[in-house]
């Protein structure tokens, strides 16, 4: 084994995941305590299929709730993620970086060099999974919550397969290509479709047989929180994971190595072609450059892609799912008794019996939120931070431009990509509410993208703010995300705690808290989340004033 | 502004934390001048331009260029000046032409035949993203991307950092000629003998200090000179120690070879007192060995 490599592996990558654990451990610990005071008897009538969507069993009560929403399904999600950046950047990453030929400049095979980085995979995954169940177990104990007879080891068991066959599928595909974001992409694309389809496919009839294909389903289609471990799925996803792992060696065995480089993009490819030279450069090249708000949007156009694509796919499928979903299942989940809102707190909260409530809970509660704020903080973050950390700063404020018309141009992209996604958002809804026959009244519709692009906004400069005052974009990447998950959180225990004062602190109130979809704009509530983005902005252009640049770092 | 000197810095000092990077800088450099600012790694080369740039502030003290302040004034200073940061990075996925293009709409009134014509001068390729050029061609952007607006005052930590001889030659003739011109150049380098091609006078820092400020030919009339004598027989190192103005005597057997600054009638009669002279050869110290020898006081009296 090459203790060193696997070592530094390890060092550069042991942060991460002990703050994810931990971030995860407590929001076990808030949901334990949340769902403790309600009465969640109810759920007992609920209809198995949607039980199975939320990766509930027989005989729920708040432990098995708390286990199975955090860490059935959000926490093996992050833990996968995790896996999957780590394999991704295994080997595309250091040759990306330029540092792959130092590294291999030693007396040390490809195939050892990457067997020491699979081998610290497996270490933090096992990591991950045997604190993820010991923080279950430990905070049930300590809260006396019972968790009866949940197998939170089988749950374990079965997360750290998951988690170990997205890690090396990802280091497949780096080790073979040493394209890092190919890895990354197909990955997020199987983890995500799959997650998606386990999830939502057997609400269909005849879907059962197809869940099959996705992982995910190896995962906890089982039911291992109450069945205990299938040995059957999780050899599946484990022989999966070997056989990525013998792909990876060979692979990278075979093929030559690139050197440090950038991405080809598919304008590269236009502009190298004399035919399409003209329309590519004028497209690409000169607009581009042609101003700091201009090539602040050309360098977030993925994301604002991802972002726009994923709102339009979502809110059309959720449309079309309303309208295959069996009538009867919302005939009983009607007849349930009242505060079973409360369950759904977590995802956003609301009605999932009618169309407002429906597109809250799947998409505006926690993944639009999501989705536009990886638009925003990523902007925001590497506005200031970004540039100081790549050291392209020093050329950059040597323009005879000041500090702050730097700010402005870059929060220029910030406000103009978010309403872009507020606008894709729209559109989304609409369209998904005309598929699924929704009566869903245009105004809310846009009173709530409204208030999602504003949230977003805010989200993004205080990621901004907090790069402006530090230019270390760590900080601002994991304050900003942080903050707005601390307080997504909040609010949702909020919701479930009967709207006390404190959860007017959370930016997430004015977003959720008047319901829109339901009433309309609440213009006070857009107002105040606009202001929170005003005075983040102000406090950027403040704290950059005044403060060194740096030069490199993280 | 225009009697004002090109750059001027007054008891300027910046700490980091307890670290003391820049001890009161006193420094004044006229219009034309091209001025290298010699120092090892770490010395507070960067600390002073960095500053200049208003990039970072002054703990006391205050610089300026051009008569304005470089923090109040300092948009203003940067319409006219044209740098090269140390360490140069760039934006990757951009062109040579695209990262060109983007900082002359940041700036406005850049001429663009200028441009080619830098770019032609020093063979750059201006195609390729600058992530896929070799440190010495991504320097030659960096380069052009200075004097593309014709600076007053061009401030360059390291410039010539992976050029090869030939582009770092053109590079030395860019710099005189834009010198003849008005232009002043503030020149970081620890390469001795560029400084010593093309600068005017050289500013020696050291652990945040500056040494000594001289006119490169004050410094090579010093004379202080390379002596090597071939005796006819064993010689003694103390005879020519105590010589006014011997220093680095090392001797092997007969041969005998010292940094000697004096006056070399006096080393003449005292080698000739005890010894025959059967050879001798003497050759004018390059900035390096004076460099050096500063270096060396300074470390002695340390």
């Amino acid at each position: 084994m090459l203790a060193n490599v696997f070592a530094k592996t390890l060092r550069d990558r042991w942060p991460g995941w002990a703050i994810a654990s931990g971030v995860l451990g407590s929001f076990i610990l808030l949901g334990m305590a949340a769902y403790e005071g309600i009465d969640i008897s109810f759920l007992d009538a609920f209809p198995k299929a949607y039980k199975s969507l939320l990766g509930l069993g027989e005989g729920v009560d708040a432990g098995a709730l708390a286990i199975s929403a955090i860490y059935g399904s959000y926490g093996a999600l992050t833990v996968a993620a995790m896996a999957l950046a780590m394999g991704a950047s295994s080997i595309a990453g250091e040759e990306r970086k330029g540092t792959i030929g130092l590294l291999l400049a030693n007396p040390k095979s490809r195939t050892h060099i990457l067997i020491s980085k699979i081998a610290a995979l497996v270490l933090l995954c096992t990591f991950a999974a045997i604190a993820l169940g010991s923080l279950s177990t430990g905070i049930a104990a300590a809260l006396d919550v019972g968790i009866g007879n949940l197998d939170v080891m089988a749950l374990s068991v079965h997360m750290l397969a998951s988690s170990l066959f997205y890690g090396l599928l990802a280091t497949a595909i780096s080790a073979a290509t040493g394209n890092r974001g190919a890895a990354t992409g197909v990955t997020v694309g199987v983890m995500v479709v799959g997650f998606l389809g386990a999830g939502l496919l057997p609400l269909l009839e005849g879907g059962e047989d197809w869940v099959k294909v996705f992982p995910w389903y190896y995962f906890n289609g089982s039911e291992p929180l109450n069945n205990g471990i299938d040995w059957g799925h999780v050899g599946i996803l484990l022989g999966c994971a070997v056989l990525f792992a013998g792909v990876a060696v060979v692979g990278l065995r075979r093929r030559d190595l690139k050197g440090q480089s950038v991405g080809v993009t598919m304008i590269d490819r236009l502009r190298a072609n004399p035919l399409t030279r003209k329309l590519a450069d004028k497209l690409a090249g000169s607009a581009r450059v042609s101003s700091i708000w201009a090539k602040t949007a050309s360098e977030h156009q993925t994301s604002l892609m991802a972002a726009s694509a994923y709102m339009i796919y979502v809110q059309l499928l959720l449309g079309w799912f309303w309208r295959a979903l069996p009538e009867e299942m919302f005939d009983l989940i009607g007849q349930l008794p009242e505060g079973m809102n409360t369950l759904f707190a977590l995802f956003g909260g609301g009605d999932i019996t009618t169309p407002a409530g429906w597109f809250q809970i799947e998409t505006f509660g926690m993944m639009a939120p999501i989705m536009i704020m990886i638009v925003t903080i990523s902007i925001g973050s590497n506005a200031l931070a970004g540039e100081e950390s790549r050291r392209t700063m020093g050329l950059l404020h040597a323009n005879p431009i000041s500090r702050s018309r730097i700010i402005i141009g870059k929060s220029t992209t910030m406000v103009l990509y978010a309403s872009a996604v507020g606008l894709v958002s729209f559109l989304g809804t609409w369209l998904g509410a005309l598929a699924g026959g929704m009566d869903l009244p245009l105004a809310n519709i846009a009173a709530i993208c409204v208030l999602l692009t504003v949230l977003g906004i805010a989200g993004g400069a205080l990621a901004l703010a907090i790069g402006a005052g530090t230019g270390r974009k760590g900080a601002a990447v994991w304050g900003a995300v942080g903050f707005m998950v601390a307080t997504h959180v909040m609010n949702s225990l909020g919701e479930i705690a009967g709207n006390p004062a404190w959860q007017k602190l959370s930016p997430f109130y004015y977003y959720l808290g008047g319901d829109p979809l339901n009433n309309g704009l609440d213009w006070s509530h857009a107002a105040i989340l606009a202001a929170i983005a005003v005075v983040l902005f102000g406090a950027a252009i403040v704290l950059f004033q005044r403060r060194d640049l740096r030069q490199g770092g993280d | 502004m225009s009697d004002s000197p090109a750059i001027k810095t007054e008891g300027l000092t910046k700490h980091y934390g307890k670290v003391e990077a820049l001890v009161d800088l006193d420094l004044e450099i006229p219009a034309g001048e091209i001025f290298g600012f010699l120092g090892p790694n770490g010395a507070g080369k960067t600390t002073t331009i960095r500053t200049m740039l208003d990039e970072i502030r002054p703990t006391t003290g205050k610089a300026a260029i051009l008569g304005m302040d470089t923090h109040e004034k300092s948009v203003e200073i940067r319409k006219y000046i044209g740098y090269v940061p140390g360490d140069l990075a760039m934006y990757p996925n951009l062109t040579g032409k695209d990262t060109l293009t983007y900082f002359a709409n940041l700036r406005g009134g850049v001429d663009w035949s200028h441009v080619d014509a830098l770019a032609a001068r020093l063979d750059a390729d201006l195609g390729k993203k600058v992530g896929d050029l070799s440190s010495g061609n991504r320097q030659k952007v960096g380069l052009i991307q200075a004097f593309m607006n014709k600076p007053k005052v061009l401030i360059m930590d390291e410039p010539s950092s992976g050029l090869d001889p030939l582009v770092q030659r053109e590079f030395q003739s860019m710099m005189r000629e834009v010198a003849a011109e008005g232009c002043t150049i503030f020149l970081s380098s620890h390469t001795l003998s560029e400084v010593q091609r093309v600068a005017d006078r050289v500013g020696i820092i050291r652990h945040g200090h500056l040494v000594a400020v001289e006119a490169v030919a004050a410094l090579r009339s010093k004379a202080m000179r390379r002596v090597q004598l071939e005796l006819d027989t064993h010689a003694d190192a103390t005879v020519f120690e105590a010589v006014p103005g011997a220093s680095d005597v090392t001797v092997s057997n007969s041969h005998v070879v010292m940094s000697f600054e004096g006056d070399m009638g006096a080393l003449i009669r005292a080698a000739s007192d005890r010894y025959s002279i059967v050879d001798i050869s003497t050759q004018e110290a390059d900035l390096e060995e004076i460099f050096l020898t500063y270096y060396h006081d300074e470390e002695a009296g340390a």
